[in-house]
């Protein structure tokens, strides 16, 4: 790989982090909701396959690095059950019918709440499309400072070394991050093996893991953030563009302004992007925040979540574990409190044990981590 | 932990505190206003139930045993506080009508950029000097020194020591960012090579003998320190000059090469 020019392993990296995950979510379709859109349902398709190639992530590495495998290993391992779980998302999709309707046109929600799309003059419609202009335009920004600006945390001496190590030594937690040297397994980070992935992807590409740390991963997390947060404004506004246009602007100004102090999700999410903590606060909260959205409106509407639904909720647990060791209890406190406060008030407490049985991964990690 | 340290955290979370305000505004008006129970149960109940844990001093000191209390303050990324805030300016401008709501909209934004502080202007960004978002010095470096097939120990200066393993992993350290994190300082008083790297004035023989007892082939310097005596006597050749740096080889290492 290393030999390949650099045009080709950039092309890799992309294959990676967008068209792998969306057709691994097809593994996961449902045959989309009504009115659904194209390009929602591609985001839906690219973030749940995110989910579910982390939390695949999770499940070989953690057994691999307790017992001090190579990462060879991984890199078989895993790279075999991206082959099956893609093969699976595409016969799904082709089974559900994705294909067959790319050729026709969807109906577009109307920009004006409760107005149909009218034929418009010129003007009228650059009046419309501004809120989506200034969301693209403000999202590019931060892409570009992303990759232009270098952020000194002392953190990635630890997270991005690993990453570097593990790929050049094809050792996991066996060295001594900072300054070389061999150690016992520590346990206690190898739980949450982001950075194992990060040099994954680098092996795949043939790039430095210290580039894909810091450059490839924002370009991926930040429109990934955006991406959920479309798709939770999609949620809150359901069939007015506009709103969901206008929320989309002031979440990346929040965000862009976000930096009031050093320990908000929004520094982390723009100037830590490399660390797994940082995917936890920008990625995987939103996305348990969303698909607990959906869950309550179904409930609501006196409709049932799938088998689909519910094996995103444990891939999006399971992937907070990949993360950050803290993830699994972030990710328990939060859906314990959301699982209680729905029962309570829609006075259906058969919604409290699957939602307790998805937290079931977090806490044999919890426990784990207070074995170590 | 007790709920003063929870207050302490809470109030470093909340910087300036004006987006905390703010949020609590928005929560408050969802709390009054909001019809949807979903969204009540996600942006309204949840938040303040978990303001009302975080304050609890019982849950505060069992997560804090459990996790330690410096990372406490994760809890308030549970807090969905741009969702909540970008909600409820959404709502109230789709509440009012004309000009009311470009005016609010407008508000909103400067609220925003007064209340928060840009990101890109945090002291630690810097324009990258590569794809590898490391110091140039230290890639260059590093490229010269690496050795095929083989680790390579080397001292360097602290400013760059958090970015040599990024970059090089076969690059080896005698001290790492360790020595930089102030709760670990009594380690780092005790490491005597790191404090002649960085006195004012470098004693050559004393530099030399440490590097050699801790392994180093490799002694980097900055080009503008004054070095008091010959490296070359302490068994240090000098190697290359680069990026305002200066590197010195054991000379021992060549010999035993050859």
């Amino acid at each position: 790989m290393e030999n390949l020019p650099w045009g080709i392993r950039i092309g890799i990296l992309c294959i990676w982090l967008f068209v792998i995950p969306t057709v691994v979510g097809g593994c996961l379709w449902d045959g989309g909701r009504k009115g659904q859109g194209r390009h929602r349902r591609a985001f839906t398709l690219w973030v749940s396959g995110q989910m579910l190639l982390w939390a695949g992530f999770q499940l070989i590495c953690v057994p691999c690095v307790l017992l001090e495998k190579s990462f060879l290993y991984v890199v078989y391992c895993y790279g075999g059950l991206v082959e099956i779980l893609a093969f699976w998302g595409i016969v799904r999709l082709c089974r559900g019918g994705i294909f067959a309707n790319l050729g026709r046109k969807v109906r577009a929600v109307p920009l004006r709440d409760g107005q149909e799309n009218l034929p418009k003059n010129d003007k009228s419609v650059w009046r419309e499309m501004l809120p989506a202009v200034i969301v693209g335009t403000l999202l590019v920004f931060q892409l570009a400072q992303a990759a232009g600006l270098a952020y000194a945390d002392g953190d990635d001496a630890y997270y991005v070394a690993v990453s570097s190590i593990t790929n050049n030594a094809e050792t996991m937690y066996e060295k001594l991050p900072y300054t070389g040297g061999t150690t016992e397994v520590d346990v206690r980070h190898g739980l949450a093996p982001f950075p194992i992935w990060i040099a994954f992807l680098a092996r795949m590409t043939g790039l430095k893991a210290v580039g894909v740390a810091h450059t490839a991963m924002p370009l991926m997390l930040i429109p990934m953030t955006y991406v959920i947060f479309y798709l939770l404004a999609q949620e809150l506004f359901p069939d007015k563009r506009r709103k969901q246009l206008m929320f989309m602007i002031m979440a990346e100004l929040l965000v862009v302004f976000g930096d009031y102090s050093f320990y908000t999700v929004e520094h982390f999410m723009i100037a830590r992007s490399r660390q797994g903590k940082a995917a936890l606060g920008s990625v995987i909260l939103p996305m348990l925040l969303w698909l607990l959205f959906v869950l309550f409106q179904r409930v609501k509407e006196g409709k049932k979540c799938g088998v689909a639904y519910w094996g995103l909720v444990v891939a999006v647990m399971i992937s907070g574990c990949l993360c950050s060791t803290l993830g699994a209890f972030l990710l328990c406190l939060f859906m314990g409190i959301a699982g209680l406060c729905a029962a309570v008030t829609y006075r259906k407490w058969r919604l409290l044990p699957p939602m307790a049985l998805s937290c079931l991964p977090c806490i044999c990690y919890a426990v784990l981590y207070l074995l170590a | 932990m007790g709920i003063e340290h929870a207050i302490v955290l809470f109030r470093e979370y909340m910087g300036t505190g004006l987006v905390v305000i703010w949020f609590l505004v928005c929560l408050i008006y969802l709390f009054l206003k909001e019809e949807r129970k979903e969204i009540r149960i996600l942006l309204v109940y949840v938040p303040m139930i978990l303001l009302i844990l975080f304050f609890n001093p019982l849950f505060a000191g069992i997560v804090a045993a459990h996790m330690g209390d410096e990372i406490y303050y994760r809890i308030l990324w549970l807090l969905p506080m741009t969702v909540v805030i970008g909600y409820t300016c959404v709502m109230v401008a789709g509440r009012l009508g004309g000009r009311k709501r470009i005016l609010f909209a407008v508000s909103a934004v400067i609220m925003t950029i007064v209340s928060g502080k840009y990101i890109y202007t945090n002291a630690y960004f810097g324009r990258a000097q590569n794809l590898y978002h490391v110091p140039d010095s230290v890639v260059h470096i590093c490229d010269a020194i690496e050795i095929p097939g083989r680790e390579v120990m080397a001292v360097f200066p602290l400013e760059m020591v958090q970015y040599v393993r990024q970059y090089s992993p076969v690059v080896c350290m005698p001290y790492g960012r360790e020595i930089l994190v102030e709760a670990w300082n009594e380690w780092a008083v005790q490491n005597r090579l790191c404090d002649v790297m960085e006195a004012e004035t470098v004693e050559a023989g004393e530099l030399g003998r440490l590097a050699r007892e801790e392994g180093c082939i490799y002694i980097v310097l900055p080009e503008n320190k004054v070095v008091q005596g010959d490296l070359q006597e302490a068994g240090y050749e000098y190697f290359d000059r680069m990026d305002g740096y200066v590197i010195y080889r054991d000379k021992f290492f060549k010999e035993l090469r050859n």
